[in-house]
């Protein structure tokens, strides 16, 4: 078998003393926490020992000894061995390294069941000789010499980067020992990241023992986290009884009747208001957050609110600036005249001889005239609305400053409301082409001695009478030969109906980006690369055949995809979407398509 | 499905297993067959089941066999079947019915991989229907390899279609060495289609695996008739009779069963017919069967019936009757060959003959002088066997590995001369670009460059079968070369 | 520390490292070989021909550098996303099997597979575009059935070498993977 230990590097240099750690059941490797040094009493030690595993639940246990001896102490080596015995243990690690020749030795020793020490007599020598990489401590450790029994690994790792990382995937709660125990190294992350009391105490500390790990040179944290960490409870308090009076607002009856709330459901500005609101309430609950995933999930949430706002300001910024506002206000109208003449302008188009087609002239007059009335009506809505546009877009632009998200929404609000006209004329052709479309798709299958059977949804051969076949056969005539008609009112006003929804999405999804972007992951992806961790890699630090095997682990970060896949926050656009096959089909049959909630069709 | 295994073995036991297997069989030569057709398993039917049963004969007899098809749904690249039987799923486009869309090129560079790296001597397409067959046999003309045929089915002489399809066929066969039919009516068919030499065509049945076709009386019931039917619900197979026949049998008998196993378009006709006469008991439709399945249906009926319009060989019949079954079945195509006179009744295909015959055979139960199903299966068993079957093509593919390719001038001619000036031009025209596109390949990657795959079945086969290798159908190539 | 003569799948020269740090760990690398220079000029000499002729009809000079932007562009993204220069495949008995490669510009991608995970190395048979060729794979488990494959990590996905680098490198897994 094949014994790997992993090695701290910040106690490649400690003083001699006592291995603390844990021995990772089922995988033959231990996990070195701690050095704790000479001179100390053993009962003490236990008890510290005993005391940690408390704490943090973790099986902590001594591993065996450590040794650099410094110069002029010599004759330790029965003196190790003897402590053995002191420490019960399976298995006893004795870790040697001598200054002078920079080497690294392991001996084994296990122990039988008698509680006798057997030497094991596979004894390993390994010889490290470092060279100092500059300040970061980055070490190369070469051997030279070994038996070849029973071998060792060394798997140096960096103790504070193990410790604050994250493994994914993430596994949340404590899995199912049966089903999957953890890998090997999943639980070597655990045991670093769970025993974090045993790193509180630093060398300035008064107590009976000494040690080393990473945080020996003094604790560390920082001054604005600290503070800000102080500072957060009264806002969130403050936070969450502003929320809990905008609710209140909120559940009010009359907002809960039936075509208001059919409306804010419609309203993109409505939903935009909500789903901030339930973004607040997550932010301000007064509880820590419980797991990593959570945490990234409400800091994620505050960074891209801060954001979000600050877009919002600038936009504030440009547009109360030089009365852009007048300036779009007096555009807008105009624009809207000029829609709509053009509209009569296709429809008389569309009542002569479109393209050279020639339709049947009855049915196309009365939808020309039909459509010509309601484009009369919406151009005196609209002049009767131009003196308040201005202050509409007055108070609209304010809007801006709970976030670009909110203001582009009222902008998707309006653009909706300013193209109604288009929307019936949408409505109306899709729902008389979708009535025609069914009516000849189930006389098709009259005509052919058929008929749908709709308890068993398939279509069942069936004998029609004479008088059935006759009036069936003569509708569907009649049908097939005004299809064209409506076919074509139905294309051009389904063509201006996709710019407009096209426009809407774009603005949708712009929204949704700036809501769900899980701008803080990728910030800490960027500045703290080994934070989230997707697994480790591993480089050989020895160079020459036929020695022990020194491996540097270091922290393989996730890649940015992943990163933004597995933090982005769910939005409430997060369905299914349709394929564009499927957006073609529903305008072939005629079905509506909307913008919102189905988010048919989407640049993507 | 995960990925195939591929075993890797050392050249030493190749050496050690491939010795004694020449010395032992010096008389025959041993070719490398490469089976190429449209329709292989996971779909089902009698083309599948005789390459399969073919190509395991053959490897039986030492010959190395591949198998080349095209990929279904997720089952592509590359499989092992039982035995070291290796099967391409090759990645190309399904137009209609599981046959490919045919360009006569873009076959081209996958097939000439197989070919190349599994060093292929001979290339043996089957059915006429299979697109990729008849690209096969073009291409394998162009790399200078010797082809076989063999032809599964009939076709008429009258409509469109039919005209189209048999100049086709007429293109591809005038190049290929021989071609197997599996009855006479067939070979018929065939030469009067493609306009062949008498000479070159030959006639294999089919054959069953008795083993898997026993009889088994006490399944019967015997309160009841129970009339089998097993076979893909589609036009050609007639179940628009079988649709006929089923009330009118079933008004004059009370006691009798229809048992159906199949699936297919025509379906919803049996289950529209099962409705309108309130049949649901007595007329079981099974869905699609697996083909270890199907003995267990068979032995459960008194009667089999086959109601096919056009049928080369019926292998159906012949199973129907080795599980000791009377066979009842319409006079088309080579069916009145396959089984003698007194183990089958033929009906014309019409509603009225076929229920005449069925009446027959129903009274004949009724007064015990049918014959008993062991007797029958005796009779039965020695007749169609695969080992022959494989005997006989084995002497096919010696007769064409001596043959010469022709080249391509030689070929061009011949397509001029026997396909008619318009389409013999146009094809001979494909046929050059064929070779060029060839050339450009093997500029691309030359021949060297190929890897040679390790064989798992012929003269230095590597296979051998792993202690779970008893499992049938798609079996994984789960041994590995652990030692070292 | 070997060097035979091994090829890709396409014919080009490519060489195989095999290094071994003990008895436990092996090291893999096969190197493709460099961007050649005259590739390079070949293609930036055709874009700025193309260019050229483009600018000739339209004089717009617009044309031209941008064409000098989508060479350096198309260049840099070629060798940070596309141009791997080496895979190596480092093996370490009873810990795991890391997989990395780098490309010319120096990025490096790295996977390292627990030995828990591990089922077997093997070469597979696959269609690979218009061939069919070889290549080695590490088979995972999956953790519900200990018996099944859950997926296939292929090895030299880049640079493919042909049949004999592949159980080269096979064998001696093998012989790191049956120690432990």
């Amino acid at each position: 078998m094949v014994l790997k230990i992993f090695f701290p590097q910040c106690c490649n240099r400690a003083d001699s003393g006592l291995l603390v750690g844990r021995w990772i059941s089922g995988h033959d490797s231990a996990v070195v926490l701690a050095v704790i040094h000479y001179p100390f009493i053993p009962g003490q030690v236990k008890q510290y020992v005993q005391q940690m595993q408390a704490k943090s639940g973790v099986e902590l246990s001594v591993l065996g000894s450590w040794s650099l001896p410094k110069e002029g102490q010599e004759g330790m080596e029965s003196f190790l061995r003897d402590l053995s015995t002191i420490f019960p243990q399976q298995r006893w690690l004795q870790i040697h390294r001598e200054i002078g020749k920079t080497g690294f030795t392991c001996e084994v020793l296990n122990r039988d069941q008698n509680g006798r020490v057997v030497q094991q007599e596979t004894k390993k020598k390994s010889k490290k000789v470092e060279e100092e990489d500059g300040e970061a401590g980055g070490d190369k450790e070469e051997q030279e010499e070994e038996e070849e029994e029973e071998k060792v690994i060394f798997v140096h790792y960096e103790q504070r980067k193990v410790m604050l990382s994250q493994l994914h995937p993430i596994q949340n709660g404590v899995p199912d020992p049966k089903t999957d125990p953890p890998s090997e190294l999943r639980q070597m992350f655990q045991t670093v990241a769970t025993s974090q009391p045993l790193f509180f105490m630093d060398r300035y500390d008064d107590g009976p023992l000494k040690s080393t790990h990473w945080q020996s040179e003094g604790r560390e944290a920082s001054i604005i986290v600290e503070l800000l960490k102080q500072a957060s409870v009264p806002l969130c308090l403050l936070i969450s009884w502003l929320l809990s009076i905008w609710t209140w607002i909120c559940n009010i009856r009359i907002f809960s009747l039936y075509p208001l709330r059919w409306l804010s459901s419609k309203l993109s500005t409505c939903v935009q208001l909500s789903y901030k609101t339930e973004h607040m309430r997550t932010l301000s609950s007064a509880k820590p957050a419980a797991g990593h995933t959570q945490f990234m999930r409400k800091a994620n949430i505050l960074v891209s609110f801060l954001v979000d706002v600050a877009l919002g300001m600038l936009l504030i910024s440009w547009l109360y600036r030089d009365n852009h506002i007048a300036m779009l206000a007096n555009t807008l109208v105009p624009a809207a005249d000029h829609v709509a003449k053009e509209l009569d302008e296709l429809l008389q188009w569309l009542m002569g001889a479109p393209a050279g087609l020639k339709m049947n002239r009855a049915l196309d007059q009365v939808l020309g005239r039909f459509f010509l009335y309601h484009i009369h009506l919406w151009i005196s809505y609209i002049h009767l609305m131009s003196p308040f546009i201005e202050g509409i877009l007055w108070y609209g632009g304010l809007s801006a400053c709970l976030g670009l998200t909110f203001a582009l929404s009222l902008l998707s609000d309006m653009v909706a409301l300013l193209t109604f006209h288009i929307y019936c004329f949408y409505v109306y052709g899709a729902r008389l082409y979708c009535l025609k479309i069914y009516g000849l798709s189930s006389l098709w299958r009259l005509f052919r001695g058929k008929k749908w059977n709709v308890l068993r949804q398939r279509v069942d051969s069936c004998s029609y009478d004479l008088d059935q076949l006759f009036i069936g056969t003569l509708l569907f005539t009649v049908l097939l030969f005004l299809l064209p008609t409506t076919a074509l009112y139905y294309l051009v006003f389904t063509l201006l109906r996709l710019v407009v929804v096209l426009f809407q999405g774009v603005l949708h999804l712009s929204v949704d980006f700036i809501n769900s972007f899980p701008l803080f992951a990728v910030g800490l992806r960027i500045f703290r690369p080994y934070r989230l961790a997707e697994g480790v890699k591993f480089r050989v630090l020895c160079e020459e055949p036929g020695t022990a095997l020194h491996l540097l682990m270091e922290i393989n970060p996730l890649k940015f995809s992943t990163v933004v896949q597995m933090y982005r926050t769910p939005t409430y656009s997060c369905y299914p979407k349709d394929s564009w096959a499927a957006l073609v089909k529903k305008l072939f049959v005629g079905e509506l398509i909307y913008p919102w909630r189905h988010k048919t069709i989407k640049t993507e | 499905m995960g990925q195939r295994r591929r075993a890797v073995t050392n050249p030493s036991s190749r050496r050690v297993s491939g010795a004694p297997a020449d010395v032992a069989r010096v008389p025959s030569r041993k070719h490398n067959i490469c089976m190429v057709s449209d329709f292989f398993y996971p779909n089902m039917g009698g083309v599948e089941s005789h390459i399969y049963q073919l190509s395991q004969c053959l490897i039986e007899k030492g010959h190395k066999v591949v198998i080349v098809t095209h990929a279904y749904g997720r089952r592509k690249g590359v499989r092992y079947l039982t035995n070291g039987l290796k099967v391409y799923y090759l990645p190309l486009q399904v137009m209609y019915n599981q046959s490919t869309a045919t360009t006569c090129f873009h076959s081209l560079p996958l097939l000439r991989c197989v070919f190349v790296r599994e060093r292929i001597t001979v290339v043996h397409a089957h059915s006429s229907f299979s697109a990729m067959g008849h690209d096969a046999l073009f291409h394998a003309k162009t790399m200078g390899l010797n082809t076989v045929f063999t032809d599964h089915s009939l076709f008429g002489f009258a409509d469109v279609s039919s005209v189209l399809t048999n100049k086709l066929l007429t293109v591809s066969l005038c190049d290929t060495n021989h071609i197997v039919c599996v009855s006479y009516t067939s070979k018929e068919n065939t030469v009067l289609r493609a306009a062949l030499d008498p000479k070159i065509v030959s006639v294999i049945p089919n054959a069953v695996d008795p083993t898997d076709f026993t009889p088994d009386p006490s399944q019967r019931l015997d309160d009841r008739i129970t009339i089998v039917v097993i076979s893909r619900l589609v036009y050609r197979k007639g179940i628009d009779l079988l649709g006929g026949i089923i009330p009118e049998l079933c008004l004059k008998h009370p006691d009798l069963h229809f048992l159906i196993g199949g699936e297919g378009p025509k379906r919803i006709v049996l289950e529209e017919v099962r409705e309108k006469y309130q049949l649901h008991d007595r007329v079981r439709l099974l869905g699609a069967l697996e083909h270890k399945d199907v003995r267990g249906v068979l032995v459960q009926g008194h009667i089999f019936l086959n109601t096919s319009l056009t049928e080369a060989f019926c292998m159906a019949i012949v199973e129907g009757a080795s599980c000791g079954l009377q066979v009842v079945s319409t006079r088309v195509g080579g069916i009145p060959e396959v089984l003698p006179n007194d183990l089958i009744t033929l009906c014309e295909p019409t509603v009225r003959s076929l229920c005449a015959g069925l009446e027959a055979v129903i009274a004949q139960h009724r007064s015990g002088s049918v014959p008993s199903p062991a007797s029958v299966h005796a009779r039965v068993r020695s007749l169609y066997t695969w080992r022959n079957v494989a005997e006989r093509t084995e002497k096919v593919y010696d007769r064409v590995s001596g043959e010469e390719v022709l080249p391509l001038d030689r070929r061009l001619r011949r397509l001029r001369a026997y396909c008619g000036p318009v389409a013999g031009t146009i094809f001979a025209l494909f046929a050059v670009l064929d070779f060029l596109l060839l050339l450009f390949l093997q500029w691309l990657v030359p021949d060297r460059v190929m890897d040679v795959a390790m064989d798992a079945t012929g003269p230095h086969g590597l296979w051998r079968p792993g202690p779970s290798s008893k499992v049938s159908g798609t079996k994984r190539a789960a041994e590995k070369d652990s030692s070292s | 520390m070997e060097d035979e003569a091994f090829t890709d799948i396409n014919g080009k020269a490519i060489s195989l490292d095999c290094q071994s740090h003990s008895g436990l760990c092996r090291e893999f690398t096969v190197s493709s070989p460099k961007v050649s220079v005259g590739k390079v000029m070949v293609y930036t000499c055709c874009v700025w021909l193309l260019a050229y002729t483009v600018f000739f009809f339209t004089e717009n000079t617009a044309v031209l550098s941008s064409a000098i932007l989508i060479t350096l562009l198309g260049m840099m993204l070629h060798i940070h996303f596309v141009k791997v220069d080496h895979e190596s495949l480092l093996v370490i008995g009873s810990l795991g099997i890391q997989v990395s490669s780098s490309y010319a510009s120096g990025r490096e991608t790295t996977k390292f597979i627990e030995m828990s995970k591990i089922k077997d190395i093997v070469i597979n048979e696959a269609i690979y575009m218009h061939q069919i060729i070889y290549y080695l794979c590490v088979l995972l488990k999956d953790p519900s059935e200990p018996d099944a494959v859950s997926s296939v990590v292929p090895l030299f996905q880049s640079s493919k070498p042909r049949l004999n680098c592949l159980v080269k490198v096979y064998k001696s897994c093998q012989e790191i993977l049956s120690k432990c």
